[in-house]
């Protein structure tokens, strides 16, 4: 501003005009690039990153479920025992609201999903919505829930943005329409090709415990489909 | 010259991903199947439990596992498909006797005749639909039952795959007197009360999903934030350009 009056040339007062709107942009869009979101977190190696793969999924004998001890079932019991400890096991009732304190998930209004012809699980239309497969055991139940929610949209972060970055142990809570509250606790967070993507460890047998599958997209962004190639899913397992 | 090489780099990198997108997912046939047991209609019972089916050919595997189920007595589980059925649980409405609860023949219309039996040993033909000393007998009340390489008619393994089958189990306590007894007979065996085969928990086999999820539109992605950078880095050097011949036209004026 000084130079121009200075010298009360109108062509310099343009250049320099433009000179600053050209700094102003440019450096709003390196800031941006530079602190923005970033591409989303992805789970590291220790999570258990691709190493699970499922060769041959064989009934009951699927990766999901690392059972810690407790869920061993008793062989060929006798009439007086128990039964097959399968964990706590909640009664069917839809999700309403799903929350992740450590990666600041609070989110509410879940949508059903279904399977696409291709027997795809859709995900949701809305980027601000987390979805579940509802032809699927609801969150508590026997075997895998699913929750599905975008990583972003086309703007910005969306619900599972920070999903790669859940760690072992993790807190996830179901709030179902009967106003139970599912608690479940996370196993491992692991990313997965598409091209590869291990169907029955995900959404297969987990030996009656009540587990829960979050999903997201991870991996590099392809922009001639304008879809990841990766998926991240965490898998967690019911504790009261 | 650098934002070049980066929007160069960025193309390339994203050129080399495209082989594997061809490689889909669309594996439907891979005929992997997943009911999710749910109290059957009227009959009371505060069960659930989860069944999972794969279909290999005219192989299948199963796995189930229930609970809330009258412990220690024998609960005869089946997979269930009739042509011309429903291809879903009864409903109440399905009480033709009105006597306020289902039996397995009330049953039929919605999930038809007992296609495979899910006994622990030996035979799984209909044939042993009433074996009741080959199955389960729900220690607590749970059922953990797995079952590989049972061979079933093309048709059968066909009906599965297209969800049209239905998994039951069997077996109630109307009276909640902890046995199978009272004064009515069984429907499909009178030497049987009709609690020991009415039908408890229920689930269609459905194909349970297969592949991933896409769940990103790219907003965030690196891709995105590279145009970003190399984009603001061009207009910031440009920016260098105009200061500079500012600054000059200054000098030449002075």
């Amino acid at each position: 501003m000084s130079t121009s009056t200075r010298f009360g040339d109108r062509r310099g007062t343009i250049a320099a005009a433009v000179t600053a709107l050209l700094l102003l942009v440019g450096g709003v869009l390196v800031a941006k690039a530079l602190t923005g979101p970033g591409a989303p977190p992805q789970p590291d190696r220790a999570q258990g990153t691709q190493a699970t793969r499922d060769a041959a999924p064989t009934p009951g004998r699927s990766a999901t479920s690392r059972p810690t001890g407790s869920s061993t079932p008793s062989p060929a019991a006798p009439s007086s025992t128990p039964g097959p400890d399968f964990g706590p096991i909640m009664g069917p009732s839809s999700p309403v609201s799903l929350v992740i304190p450590s990666i600041g998930v609070r989110t509410s209004g879940l949508v059903d999903l279904k399977v696409d012809r291709n027997g795809k699980l859709e995900a949701p239309t809305d980027f601000a919505r987390a979805g579940w497969y509802a032809a699927g055991p609801t969150p508590g139940e026997f075997g895998p829930a699913v929750i599905g929610a975008h990583v972003d949209s086309k703007s910005g972060p969306a619900v599972f943005y920070r999903l790669g970055s859940l760690k072992k142990g993790a807190e996830v809570s179901v709030l179902r329409r009967d106003g139970s509250t599912a608690r479940f606790v996370v196993d491992r967070v692991a990313r997965y090709s598409k091209a590869d993507f291990p169907t029955a460890t995900v959404y297969g047998d987990t030996k009656g415990r009540a587990e829960l599958r979050l999903i997201t997209c991870g991996g590099a962004f392809d922009q001639s489909t304008g879809h990841y190639v990766d998926n991240i899913v965490a898998f967690a397992h019911l504790t009261s | 010259m650098r934002t070049t090489t980066k929007i160069a780099s960025v193309a390339l990198g994203s050129a080399a991903l495209l082989p594997f997108l061809g490689a889909g997912i669309a594996q439907a046939a891979d005929g992997s199947t997943m009911a999710t047991l749910r109290p059957v209609a009227l009959n009371g019972v505060k069960g659930s439990g989860t069944a999972m089916v794969t279909v290999t050919g005219n192989r299948i595997n199963v796995t189930m596992a229930a609970n809330g189920l009258l412990p220690d007595n024998p609960h005869a589980a089946h997979i269930h498909f009739g042509a011309d059925a429903r291809h879903e649980c009864p409903t109440a409405s399905d009480d033709k006797s009105g006597d306020g609860t289902l039996n397995t023949t009330e049953g039929g219309p919605a999930y038809g005749g007992i296609v495979v039996s899910l006994t622990k040993t030996g035979d799984t033909s209909p044939k042993s639909g009433l074996a009741v000393d080959r199955f389960d007998t729900a220690p607590g009340g749970k059922i953990q039952y797995e079952r590989g390489s049972i061979t079933v008619a093309p048709e059968v393994a066909q009906a599965i795959v297209d969800g049209k089958s239905v998994v039951v189990v069997h077996g109630v306590d109307h009276n909640n007197d902890g046995k199978y007894d009272g004064a009515t007979k069984s429907d499909l065996d009178p030497s049987l009360p009709t609690e020991a085969t009415d039908p408890a928990i229920c689930g269609v086999l459905a194909a349970a999903p297969a592949g991933g999820m896409d769940t990103g539109a790219g907003g965030t992605s690196t891709g995105t934030n590279e145009g970003m950078l190399a984009l603001g880095g061009g207009l910031l050097l440009a920016a260098a350009g105009t200061g500079v011949l500012t600054a000059r036209k200054a000098r030449n004026r002075a």
